[in-house]
This record gives structure tokens, sequence and C-alpha cells, in this order.
């Protein structure tokens, strides 16, 4: 009895192992039964609108844009019989982390919100149907409409200007006696602003955050310098100027050394639009980057404290203005036609206009937003003042290439080791030059479009 | 054990000898148990043939499996930096929160072995957080307190230490990982404690009777008595700490500061999901499991030297 109570632990374990140990082994094919890809091309969709046809729908947002796209919907509904949703909505992070999934079981919702961080993605996996025949002339302007194409073809519609900007706390720095930041600023002005700002700050805040671990902010050093963007050619050219990465971070290294950067380990805790962790609504730091769709949360954490700035110019300008929320028609889509006389609705109706409101940025209609116009929220005006300061010297949006995610974390990650001390920039600078981390991960079956 | 079914002895005579041979043969357990055999044949076994062959292809989820060979593996081998780093702050988390969690568990199972008034209580007090344990709402709850401006650090600030960011710093970052993991105890402690509950109380009687003290008691009668157990949870502590992922993708977002907290199912979840590399992720989980394998295979080798059954009669052998 004493054996079989005892020597019973050794065969459970065994089994156990066995099953554990398979299950995290066999983690990594879960998702991947995929079916032979249909042969997708110009074949459009059924068509039959005299049918009852269920569109599914996703969207990334914050709760108020989730409101307003559900009201939509209905309206779409009300206006076309027969047509019904099935909507799924969720936060940016969860967005990007599903869609892979649904893209590879073939399973993406008819209709899709996109962003020009990741469409070529998308477009280059076939994830996305061609949506060049829908005749969007007097709805997008002709040039907006020819720089969002890809491969000369339209992929999403856009639905909104977007912009980058620099948003500040101007409660808190009046408060504190410090000038404001002047529209048009250049780099030197912004870190020359940054020095004098901290003379007459307490030793816990700081004037700006840490952008060492950000390569966007190193791009947009490097663009407004002249030198063009880090990636370009749908990812097949790279370009990164070292002279101006060094330059860029010993400046920034110099700013965190006297203690006008947070320290690092304050940095790396931050969390944007997280009331208590957010940099600005913390109290923590008097700046942070924002954007035409994002600014309006911020602005909701600090009601009636922040004002918008551009980011830092140089030569060749600063920052970025340009439609990035796109909606498109996914490629495996049973209702194609169904899906695009919706996409063009959205963009086009007047009532589903009003209900939409700002919440996906400034609308691209010119029509539509000058109904919202005289009926503005003071996070919407926010928004509006943001694409204005941004748009005055702006360039293009400059994503990652395709093939380049892995690129960006090494990016983070080393710029995060100089941040601690444990890598000096010159290191960083032979590595980047050696070609570390910053070859293209290999495209299989190039792109398959 | 036994053969004969009501089905199969009442069958007419068979007429092939194979028909005979699979009527002789019990079906019946297997139709009882279908519901989890075919769950699992489907969504168990299946995935894990599928991912060993596409560990040996090149696949980016959405174009067709292109045959690679040892590709991805030799890529593994090769010095993949990335490979070589996930894997170390995967072992270093395995061998920090690995004993620290086993004497924790053991620790407050002997607490809770005592003969006391409301002791049911106490167990259910103690065992009450595993129940919430391992899920992401207590993994965003520990990313605020360990915060720089956690609670964490509040409470320090009155004894006058000024805390650092503890998930925010490369230092200290995969320590507060071990401690939440150590604080998830519950269903170990809870094998020890049942495992104390069958050391039979006379041993105790008669060694204190011939004047051995707790401390001589403990590693001479419960230690021994209770190796089998320990040595259950310990496999079980590997090879779950080897598959460690939601703590340090919830509360360390992107591999934590430095990629401190990248640990291996991380670095595999990101290559499959983030990468899109899916043939390389599936590589890696079969490295993962041969890694796990080869461990579990030489603890239980090892086993022979330390954990005793009581049976046997042969002393540790």
């Amino acid at each position: 009895m004493s054996r079989k109570r005892f020597k019973g632990w050794g065969f459970p374990a065994l089994a156990l192992l066995l099953v554990l140990a398979a299950c995290g082994g066999g983690g990594g094919g879960k998702e991947s039964e995929g079916s032979p890809a249909p042969a997708d091309g110009g074949s459009s969709g059924s068509g039959g609108a005299s049918s009852p046809v269920e569109l599914g729908i996703t969207w990334w947002g914050p709760d108020e844009r989730h409101q307003a796209t559900l009201a939509a919907l209905k309206i779409y509904s009300q206006q076309n019989p027969g047509v019904t949703f099935k909507p799924e909505y969720m936060a940016w992070d969860a967005f990007w982390q599903k869609l892979p999934t649904l893209a590879a079981s073939k399973t993406v919702p008819d209709v899709l919100q996109m962003d020009a961080a990741y469409i070529q993605d998308y477009v280059s996996r076939g994830v996305m149907e061609d949506l060049s025949d829908i005749d969007l002339s007097g709805v997008v302007p002709d040039n907006i409409l020819e720089n969002v194409k890809i491969g000369g073809k339209l992929y999403g519609i856009p639905l909104s200007h977007n912009a980058q900007g620099v948003a500040y706390n101007k409660a808190a720095l009046e408060a504190a006696g410090i000038p404001l930041p002047k529209q048009g600023w250049t780099w030197e002005e912004y870190f020359r602003w940054a020095r004098d700002a901290k003379a007459k700050l307490p030793e816990d805040q700081y004037p700006i955050g840490d952008a060492a671990n950000a390569w966007d902010w190193f791009q947009w050093y490097q663009a407004s310098m002249g030198k063009g963007p880090i990636m370009s050619d749908g990812g097949k050219t790279f370009n990164l100027d070292h002279d101006l990465f060094v330059k860029f971070h010993e400046e920034l290294s110099a700013l965190r050394k006297d203690k006008v950067l947070p320290p690092p380990d304050l940095s790396l805790s931050f969390l944007e639009n997280d009331p208590q962790a957010d940099p600005m609504a913390s109290g923590k730091v008097m700046t942070r980057g924002g954007t035409v769709g994002s600014v309006a949360a911020l602005e909701s954490l600090l009601p009636g404290k922040v004002d918008v700035v551009n980011v830092p110019n140089g030569p060749s300008g600063g920052g970025w203005a340009q439609s990035t929320i796109f909606l498109g028609v996914s490629s495996n889509s049973k209702h194609k036609e169904e899906a695009k006389k919706f996409v063009k609705w959205f963009i086009t109706d007047p009532e589903g206009g009003k209900t939409l409101g700002l919440t996906r940025g400034i609308p691209i209609n010119e029509a539509i937003y000058k109904e919202l116009e005289p009926n503005l929220a003071a996070k919407d005006k926010l928004s509006k003042r943001l694409a204005e300061v941004a748009s005055e010297k702006a360039m293009p949006f400059y994503p990652a290439g395709p093939g380049f995610t892995e690129w960006v974390d090494f990016y983070k990650t080393t710029m995060e080791a100089v941040m601690f001390g444990q890598k000096s920039i010159e290191d960083v600078r032979r590595d980047q030059q050696a070609g570390a981390g910053h070859r293209r991960q290999k495209q299989v079956n190039g792109s398959a479009g | 054990m036994t053969h004969r079914t009501i089905a199969g002895s009442a069958a007419p005579p068979a007429r092939s000898r194979f028909a005979r041979s699979v009527r002789r043969y019990d079906w019946t357990g297997y139709v009882f148990i279908s519901p989890w055999l075919v769950g699992f044949l489907l969504l168990t076994l299946w995935p894990i043939g599928q991912s060993f062959y596409l560990s040996f292809t090149d696949y980016s989820l959405l174009s067709q499996p292109v045959w690679s060979g040892g590709a991805n593996y030799a890529k593994i081998f090769g010095g993949d930096p990335t490979f070589k780093k996930s894997l170390s702050v995967t072992v270093a988390f395995v061998l920090y929160s690995v004993p620290l969690k086993l004497l924790f568990s053991l620790l407050v199972a002997m607490l809770l072995n005592r003969n006391l008034r409301g002791m049911s209580f106490y167990r259910t007090a103690v065992y009450f957080p595993s129940l919430i344990g391992g899920s992401v709402a207590v993994a965003a709850l520990w990313r605020n307190m360990f915060g720089k401006d956690g609670y964490v650090n509040h409470v320090l600030a009155w004894f006058g230490i000024e805390g650092t960011g503890w998930i925010s710093n490369p230092d200290t970052a995969l320590g507060t990982l071990v401690l939440l993991n150590t604080w998830q105890f519950g269903s170990t402690m809870v094998i020890f404690l049942a495992g104390l509950k069958q050391i039979p109380q006379e041993l105790y009687e008669s060694a204190s009777v011939d004047g051995a003290r707790p401390i001589r008691r403990f590693y001479h009668i419960t230690l021994p008595m209770l190796s089998p157990v320990l040595f259950f949870n310990l496999v079980l502590g590997i090879i779950g700490s080897f598959q460690m992922f939601t703590a340090s993708f919830v509360i360390t977002p992107r591999g934590g500061p430095m990629q401190s907290t990248y640990v291996y199912a991380v670095f595999l979840y990101e290559k499959a999901f983030k990468h899109f590399q899916m043939g390389y992720a599936s590589a890696l989980a079969w490295v993962l499991l041969a890694i796990v394998a080869v461990l579990t295979a030489l603890n239980f080798l090892g086993s022979r030297y330390w954990v005793f059954y009581e049976s046997d009669g042969r002393g540790a052998k």
C-alpha cells in the first residue's frame, strides 16, 4: 500500500511532463492550419444586393470611437435594409495582436480598419482587396489619393487627416514661469528650451521625455536634416545616417546626464494615455509626442491644460502630416461589392459623418468637416489645432518598411542599453555600420501580392 | 482491467480472423473517452505534428510553407543572438524561481500542516490568491504595484528608501517576475500539504521518544518521506518556468528594459505573430521541447540518488 502511495507520484509526473511539454511545444503551430489560399485576383464577390448580407467589420480605437462607429453602422443598416454588421472592436495593441491570426486563418472580417504603419505589410501579404475602382473624386483630394496608393493601387480608403506634433502642459509651464514652446521651433531650439526649462523645474519634473529608444524620433531628426527616411522603396533601401545618429544620441545622452531627461528607469515606466503612468498626465514630463488622432485622449486626462506645437524642424521640415487611418476590404471577403459600397458610404454620407464626428481625426471629406466645424468640442479643437501647427512644414509619414519589425526591436533594445549606460553610442554606431540588426528579414516568396 | 464486454461476448461468431480480432478488442473504453480523445487528436496531436513539419519550412502565415530543410535549426544553433539572449534569460528565471518557489511553498505547507483551531480557515485564506494566480489581471496589478510610482515604492518611501522602477530597470525586472512567480505558490503548496499528511505520525512519535529535535526530525523523516512529492513539484516547476509567458508579456511589454525579461516563450510568440516567421517559431518550439525533455530525463536519472520510495527497502536508491 505504501509503495503505491508514493511511487504513484512518478507516473503522473511523467504523463504530465509529456502533456505539458507537448502543449508548449505545439504552441507555435497551433494557428497554422491554413487551407490553401483561394485564387484571388479580380474575382469580385457575389454582389447579390437583394439577399440579406452580414458584413464583418473590425477596428481599433478608444471607447468613444467604438460608440460612434456602432451608431453609424445602425444608420447604414436603416438606409440599406438587408445589410447587417458583425462588429469586432478593440484597443490598438489587441487589434495588431489579433489581426495576424485572423489573416493566417483567412477569417479577416469583410471590412477592416488599417494603419499606415502596417498597410504595406498586409498588402504584400495579400490580405487587402484592391479598391482602385471606387470613385472618390470630389471626396478625397487627388493628391492625397495618389499619396496613399501602393504600387499604383488603392488598398485602403483614407478616412482622415492625421499629423504628428508635440503636446505640452501649458498650465504647468506657465505656473513655473517657463516660456511656452515657440511654433516652428528647430531641433537646436528644442534642446536649448529643454535646458532652460529644467533650470526652473523641481528636481522630479522634466521638460522633455527621453526619445532615445524610439526609432521614429530619430527618423524625424534624420529626415528633417535632409537625409531622408531610414527605410524606403517598400523596405528595399536602408539608409541610416551614422553621423546624424551619433550627433542626435550624444545630445540626448548629455541631456540625460544633466538630468534634463528623466532617469531611464522612469522613462521606461511611462505608458501613454494611462491616467497614472502617462508622462504628461502624471505631471512628471512637460511635453510628449502626440498625433491628431490621439491628442484628444490627452486633453481628457488634462482638461484645458494642453496645447500643441510642431515636431522640431530642420532645414527639410519636421514631423509628418498624412492620412494614416484607412478602411479596407478583406481579399477573402464573400461580399466584396457590399463591403466596397459601405466603405465609400463611410466617408461620404452626411448623416454617418455627423455620427462619427472627429473620432478618427479630421474627416478627409471637406464637405463633412464643414458641417461639423461649428460644433466642435474642446478636445476636437485641440486635434484640429495640432493638424494646423503640424502641417506648416510637415513631411510625409515614413513607416518601418515591410520586414523591418526586427530592426525596430533591435533599435529599442540597444538604445535602452545606451540609456542605462551599458553601451556607448560609438559601440552602437559600430554595430549599425557592421549591419547588425538591420539586415532585412528574409521575405519568403517575395511579396505574395 | 477487464476486457470482456457485454457487446463483445454477445456478438455473433466472426467470419475473418481480422474481424474477430477487431471485435475482440475492447472499444467501449475509447467510446467513453471519445469526447476527450477527439479533442486531443484534432486540437493537440494534429497541430503538434503540423508544427514539426512547419519547423522545416519557411512559412509567413499567408503564403504557402516552403520546404527549407534544416535551415531554421541551423540558424538557431548558428548563433542567433536573440535565441541566446532569451535562453539565458529563461535559464536565469528557472534557476531563481524554481528553488525559491519550492522552498517557500514547502515552508507554508509545513505551517499549514499543524493542528491548530481554525486551520481550514487559514488554509483557505493562504490558498485564495492562487485562485486568481496566473491571470492577466494579476499581472496588470503587479505592473502598477512595481512601477516607479507604484505602491511598493510608496511603502519603501516611509522608511526613507527611494525605490527604483522595479519593472523598468534592467537590473530588477527579472527579479520582480521571479517574486511574482514565487507568490503563486498555491498549487505547489497543496501538493506538498497532501504529501505531508501522508507521512505516518508514528515515525515522528518514535523519533521524539528517541530524543530527535525538530530540525533533525525534518531532515531525517520529513525530507526523505516527502522526496517523491518534492521531485514531482521540481519536475513540474522546471517545465512550467521554462514556458513562462504571461508575466513577462503583460508586466514588461516587449521584453522589458533592454530585453532583460525576454523569455523564450515571448521570443517564440513574437517570431510567430509579430515577425511572421512561423517556421522559425515552430523550430524554436521543438528546441524548447528538446531542452525540457533532456532536463526532465536528467532529473529522473538524478532522482535515483535522492528520491526515497518507502517500500523499496534499499534506502535512497
